[in-house]
């Protein structure tokens, strides 16, 4: 075909002969020479990548944010598939929380059916409740035991699953119990998985409210929350209820006790922890009065300090004075 | 009015003013592709590869006007692309280079011949470069991609050429020269 090279010059041919003949070894070493020395031209190859692509950093954001916008539009076209799939999830979690409460329930009714006590200290008093003490402001109710029946102030009050209230008051026959959901009553928790420590104060309300909980960030709804001895005043380990969260974002506690039918209540025996107030009477006998004594002779040691602050040792002949 | 280079400057015709345009657009059109395909989204996202558009655009648009793309420029941008989309840097840009030469010597052919011809023409050159693109790495034992992956490609590659020829007619206005068509000098194309 002689007209297609009409138009070029005679210098041309040649050349582009040649440009070609020099891109071919080019190529071709540079290809023996990236499977023979692969780190080499690797790294020229990542240094190539980092001088360009960053370059193209201010075209990249706006495409992008663009193509993410399109994501995120698909997404809301997704949402009521989300919004099916989700409820479908739901009714199935729904049918499991069930099934955990019925269990929950048979296990404290089968603990009950063997009388595990909680604490071997423990023991419990039954008796019914004979009247609602029914007030908009009050949440109490009157039981039919009293101090014929040895019922203490202050002691814990049970239904058959989780703590109902405490003792607030004691006849002969009978006493009162002030509910868990009394505007009055405060009572230490504690939050089950973190351990925290919370005083559940009641509001009036169905639902009573957690309050002065340390980190309130760990704590998520559906925790449980047993009773602390925290004061001495309630055996720990009691179930309360658990975690929930009001309208009004604040974590509030549903009561496992069944407040819509209180019948029969049961008040724990608390025995009063033994508190250690003397460091001293831990460390060495002490006598009637409270004299400590010393541990080997067993003769008042009066003279002796308690608590040495210098750092020689007394003696035991010193003692013997 | 059109612009008109000077004539002392016409000597060159390798330097012509509408040359330089469309190889400024081709250079721009390549640009575009490798940057799309560096594009943190995935435009496919069915794992299925795509053809390889920017092949088929450089074989179309050699066919038609081999002046706008001369051989360095195939052979930098295929490079380019080796280097970006972590391909033996080299060897596919030999190819291309290698097939793009073979069809820059039967330009006068298929100038001739339709676009049924041409189209087989071109899926012969781009099934010999994958061939040979295949031979090469596997007698250098190197880790190739899978087999039914490369052909899928290669497959719609071939049928994405036809789209890329008519968006290069009736978009790009780049056509095959008439007969009798002159360029600026008044040379015969």
């Amino acid at each position: 075909m002689p007209n297609d090279r009409l138009n070029e010059a005679d210098y041309v041919r040649p050349v582009r002969r040649l440009v070609l003949g020099v891109l071919i070894v080019v190529f071709g070493a540079l290809f023996l020479l990236w499977r023979i020395d692969s780190p080499r031209v690797e790294r020229f190859r990542t240094a190539f990548v980092d001088a360009v692509v960053p370059n193209m950093d201010w075209a990249m954001a706006p495409v992008t944010r663009a193509s993410r916008m399109i994501e995120d539009f698909r997404s809301y076209a997704r949402i009521y598939e989300q919004n099916q799939e989700l409820r479908r999830e739901l009714q199935q979690m729904r049918a499991w929380r069930e099934a955990a409460l019925q269990l929950e329930q048979r296990n404290a009714q089968l603990l009950d059916l063997a009388q595990v006590r909680l604490d071997p200290q423990l023991t419990h008093v039954t008796g019914v409740v004979m009247a609602d003490a029914g007030s908009p402001y009050r949440k109490s109710v009157l039981i039919n035991v009293g101090a014929r029946d040895g019922i203490v102030d202050g002691w814990a009050v049970m239904d058959g699953l989780g703590m109902a209230g405490r003792i607030a008051g004691v006849g002969q026959r009978s006493s009162r119990v002030i509910l868990l959901t009394d505007s009055n009553s405060r009572v230490p928790v504690s939050l089950q998985p973190s351990g925290q420590r919370a005083l559940l104060s009641g509001d009036n309300g169905p639902v009573p409210v957690l309050e002065f909980i340390e980190s309130p960030d760990d704590v998520r709804p559906g925790d449980r929350v047993v009773s602390a001895s925290d004061g001495g005043v309630f055996p720990p380990g009691l179930l309360v209820g658990e975690v929930v969260q009001g309208t009004d974002r604040r974590l509030r506690v549903r009561l496992a006790a069944d407040y819509g039918r209180l019948d029969f209540l049961r008040v724990l025996r608390s025995r009063p922890a033994e508190r250690i107030e003397h460091s001293g009477s831990l460390l060495r006998p002490v006598d009637a009065t409270g004299m400590p004594l010393d541990p080997e002779t067993g003769a008042p040691a009066g003279q002796i300090q308690p608590a040495p602050l210098h750092d020689d040792p007394p003696t035991p002949g010193a003692d013997n004075e | 009015m059109t612009i008109r280079p000077h004539p002392a400057l016409t000597m060159n015709d390798a330097l012509r003013f509408d040359t330089l345009a469309f190889l400024a657009l081709y250079l721009l059109i390549a640009a575009a592709s490798l940057f799309l395909r560096l594009l943190p989204l995935d435009l496919t996202g069915t794992g299925w590869p795509g053809p390889d558009l920017l092949l088929c655009l450089t074989m179309g648009w050699l066919l038609r006007r081999p002046a706008h793309l001369p051989a360095p420029v195939i052979a930098g941008v295929f490079l380019v692309e080796d280097l970006l989309t972590l391909r033996p840097p080299g060897l596919w840009a030999l190819l291309v280079l290698g097939g793009t030469e073979f069809l820059r010597r039967r330009q006068s052919v298929v100038r001739e011949i339709n676009l049924a011809l041409e189209w087989t023409m071109v899926a012969g050159v781009i099934v010999a470069m994958t061939l040979a693109n295949r031979l090469v790495l596997a007698i250098v034992m190197v880790p190739q991609p899978p087999l039914d992956l490369s052909l899928m490609k290669l497959a719609f590659t071939l049928a994405a050429y036809p789209v890329v020829v008519l968006v290069l007619h009736f978009v790009l206005r780049v056509r095959k020269p008439a007969t009798g068509e002159v360029d600026d000098l008044g040379r015969k194309l």
